[in-house]
């Protein structure tokens, strides 16, 4: 029997991931720093939550190592790219690779197993059956949007990415601004990973998770909300192929072309939006005082 | 204020004492003295690279005098970022404007010093600070228009507004007439005024030297970092300052015969060019004649960038034809252009025209690499290469150290020249000028306007297309106006002024 109220929380478990990570993508980005590191800093996040988690016997300060975990790597991020200059994209793909190696190190240090964690019964609280801190990227998203569009700190974000030199020429700290774009991203990767799966850290868990929630910013036009819907789109094609055998349409498919599903979903929408979008003016462009 | 009657004794506004700033291999500035009083247009004038700019910034904070003082109403300050320039009433619009396009213009005047209420921006407070300031000067802007979709005229309003915003005294105008229509010039001048009578002082940087004599009460002429005089509007003429500027008596009045037009060759034919279902040309006419420059007068956006392309080969019609001596040529690329003989000075040297970390050898051949003389066996010939450079240097006044130097090492000016010159040496039918003489100053702009001239007598046909309306004037045979991507108009040297040109530039006009 299809439980449709279960499928709806399930979706939103599901996208919360994906949603946290759009979120956090639109605070860098609206800064105008691209960030790929958001799959490397989601799966840090994950690790410290149950290394946090599982070493205070708590789950909140399982998030609070989560957070301050994926916090450590989009700082690395913004130091390399913001005071050092380096290409954004060539800085978030060295991320992504070391947390994949750091995770894995870390793991043997502390559980003495590479590719997973102990099992951590510290995990957040459920409402109705799903993580309660899912329920709050939709709330969250509405507060960008008031936040970057109707506060000081949001315009100033705003005309960083847009046009850094008109904002320093005005007395904004650009690289003050764009740092805390960067170390949201962080922040809300950490809340990404206390909603992917709390239970146990495995290796590359985060399968592109990160890379998804990128793909919901753009679709989602660089717009809190908007993002977060998209994320939604995919989180619930995912959470389709767990109902597969209750839907009667979808159960003589193969699993692999329904696990495959929320992938394609992602390819498609952006082969035909990609070109419409529109990214902040100096998105990943190298900012340097005084070159305007 | 104390009033007092000669303007020695007052206290001016700004006064820079023996500023000098060096750069690496540069002094930019040496020993410069500057004084500002309230009420007074003081123009800045010198050739680009005279450290205008330069001193500029240092008043306004964004770099630091090796030594000197500034002083704001009688006393010392220190001027570290433009913050501080800002909070002594200090503000400056850039020569490429500081603006945010993707905000509001309301956000744009407002950001940096943002009225908020709890928290929250507050919006109406602002609105009804900029609408008084706006109706005290007669400057009406749409505050809710994104920024990107305004005129370049109103952008330009838009930075003097954040000033005024922020409560300057003193404003720096940095070339602000280099983008703008006569209409849109005429416009900024009658702004200039209101707010000299109000008391503010503005510097006006400029090196059209028309316009200084229209609107300055005082002229300071600087060259290579220095001051070379200083006079107040009634000793001044145009002659005169243009000596000063270049350092030796300067040819303003560029010497254009008229010559027997040959056959057409360059033709085009309703050409449209769409983009994303925008049609950025849209069914464009006009032909250009051996022996005749074409100059295409427009304000910049209305599809210079696309018609140069278009007719470059970097980008193919949508619809319409394009001949290039009798061949149509819709779908032929670039290289194969430049073998029917079209030359093409870049809108953008530095991106287009060079190779800019690359020695000078390599930059002369670019474009017509294919050429016969420079291959040896399959190879490049690099001797033949380096003769090249040589000549174009030597014909073209090229001030060089040697040909290896690469070509970042040369002046704008010098570059400029270059790139002029190689496109003219391989004698093409059909010249492509884009911008010629932006950024070049005023020697090299004559050198450059006595080359274009002597193509056309040469027999050779030369587009031009240029947002410096002077430029057309003296140079074009016939003269298209393009607005949103259609010529308009076309006019002959005779029927032309910058009036009526300038009517038609903003769309005021059109037939």
């Amino acid at each position: 029997m299809f439980d449709f109220w279960y499928f709806l929380l399930r979706g939103l478990q599901l996208s919360a991931p994906m949603a946290y990570g759009a979120l956090g993508a639109v605070y860098s980005e609206t800064g105008g720093v691209v960030n790929i590191a958001v799959e490397g800093m989601m799966l840090t996040g994950t690790f410290f939550f149950v290394w946090g988690a599982t070493l205070f016997k708590s789950w909140i300060a399982g998030l609070l190592f989560a957070i301050a975990g994926a916090v450590l790597i989009s700082l690395i991020h913004g130091l390399a790219t913001i005071t050092f200059k380096v290409d954004h994209v060539v800085s978030g793909t060295a991320l992504n690779i070391l947390a994949s190696g750091l995770t894995r190190f870390l793991s043997m240090q502390i559980f003495g197993m590479e590719t997973q964690s102990t099992v951590n019964p510290y995990t957040p609280p459920t409402f109705l059956r799903i993580n309660v801190i899912a329920y709050f990227f939709i709330p969250l998203a509405i507060f960008t949007v008031w936040l970057l569009n109707r506060t000081r700190f949001g315009l100033r974000l705003r005309s960083c990415g847009q046009n850094p030199w008109a904002a320093d020429s005005l007395g904004v700290n650009v690289y003050a601004y764009k740092y805390i774009g960067v170390i949201l991203s962080g922040v809300f990767a950490g809340l990404a990973a206390a909603t992917l799966y709390p239970h146990q850290w495995i290796d590359a868990m985060t399968a592109g998770r990160g890379f998804l929630a990128l793909a919901a910013m753009i679709f989602g036009n660089y717009n809190p909300l908007y993002a977060v819907l998209a994320a939604m789109l995919f989180g619930y094609a995912e959470t389709l192929t767990y109902f597969q055998n209750q839907i009667p349409l979808l159960s003589g498919i193969s699993p692999i072309l329904i696990k495959a599903f929320p992938y394609v979903v992602a390819l498609v929408v952006l082969a035909g939006f990609i070109g419409r979008t529109k990214a902040p003016k100096a998105d990943g462009v190298i900012f340097e005082k005084g070159e305007g | 204020m104390r009033r007092v009657d000669t303007i020695k004794e007052r206290i001016p506004l700004i006064e820079l004492r023996g500023i000098t700033k060096s750069f690496p291999g540069v002094v930019a500035n040496d020993d410069i003295h500057l004084t500002l009083y309230e009420g007074e247009i003081h123009a800045l004038v010198g050739e680009n690279g005279a450290g205008k700019t330069t001193l500029m910034k240092i008043l306004y904070g964004e770099y630091r005098a090796d030594k000197g003082e500034i002083l704001v109403r009688g006393k010392p300050v220190r001027i570290t970022n433009p913050s501080v320039a800002v909070a002594l009433g200090i503000g400056m619009v850039h020569q490429h404007f500081m603006l945010v396009p993707g905000l509001t213009v309301l956000e744009n005047i407002i950001l940096g010093s943002e009225p908020v209420k709890n928290v929250v921006l507050d919006l109406s407070l602002a609105r009804r600070k900029i609408e008084d300031i706006m109706n005290a000067n007669a400057m009406p802007v749409d505050l809710d228009a994104y920024v990107e979709d305004l005129p370049v005229g109103l952008q330009q309003r838009v930075e003097i507004l954040k000033l005024l915003y922020r409560g300057a005294e003193t404003l720096v105008l940095d070339e602000p007439t280099a983008v703008l229509t006569p209409q849109e010039t005429s416009e900024l001048f009658k702004t200039l005024k209101a707010l000299k009578a109000q008391g503010r002082g503005i510097i006006f940087i400029s090196h059209k030297l028309n316009e200084v004599l229209e609107i300055a009460d005082r002229i300071t002429v600087i060259r290579r970092g220095r001051v070379v005089g200083e006079m107040p509007l009634e000793e001044a003429s145009k002659e005169k300052i243009a000596e000063m500027m270049v350092g030796k008596p300067v040819v303003l009045e560029v010497e254009n015969p008229r010559v027997e037009v040959g056959e057409e060759c360059l033709v085009l034919k309703d050409v449209v060019y769409e983009e994303y279902g925008v049609k950025k040309l849209d069914g464009i006419s006009f032909s250009v004649h051996a022996g005749e420059i074409y100059g295409v007068a427009g304000v910049e956006g209305n599809g210079q960038e696309e018609l140069l392309k278009i007719i470059s080969g970097e980008i193919y019609p949508s619809a319409g034809e394009i001949h290039i001596t009798n061949e149509v040529v819709n779908r032929i690329p670039p290289l194969g252009r430049r073998k029917l003989g079209v030359g093409h000075i870049p809108a953008d040297r530095q991106a287009q025209g060079l190779f800019i970390d690359m020695p000078l050898y390599i930059n002369a051949i670019v474009g017509w690499h294919w050429r016969q003389e420079f291959q040896k066996r399959g190879i490049l010939d690099y001797k033949a290469m380096r003769s090249t450079a040589s000549t174009i240097i030597k014909n073209f006044d090229v001030r060089t150290p040697s040909v290896e130097v690469p070509a970042s090492a040369l002046s704008g000016g010098n570059q400029q020249k270059f790139v002029v010159g190689r496109e003219i040496s391989f004698d093409p039918t059909l010249l492509l000028a884009a911008y010629p003489t932006r950024g070049v100053d005023v020697g090299a702009t004559e050198f450059i306007y006595k080359q274009l001239i002597d193509e056309k007598i040469r027999g050779k046909a030369v587009l031009l297309i240029s947002a410096d309306l002077e430029e057309i004037l003296a140079l074009s045979d016939r003269i298209g106006v393009l607005y949103r991507g259609k010529i308009i108009k076309e006019f002959s040297r005779e029927e032309a002024t910058p009036e009526i040109i300038g009517l038609y530039m903003l769309g005021v006009k059109e037939e």
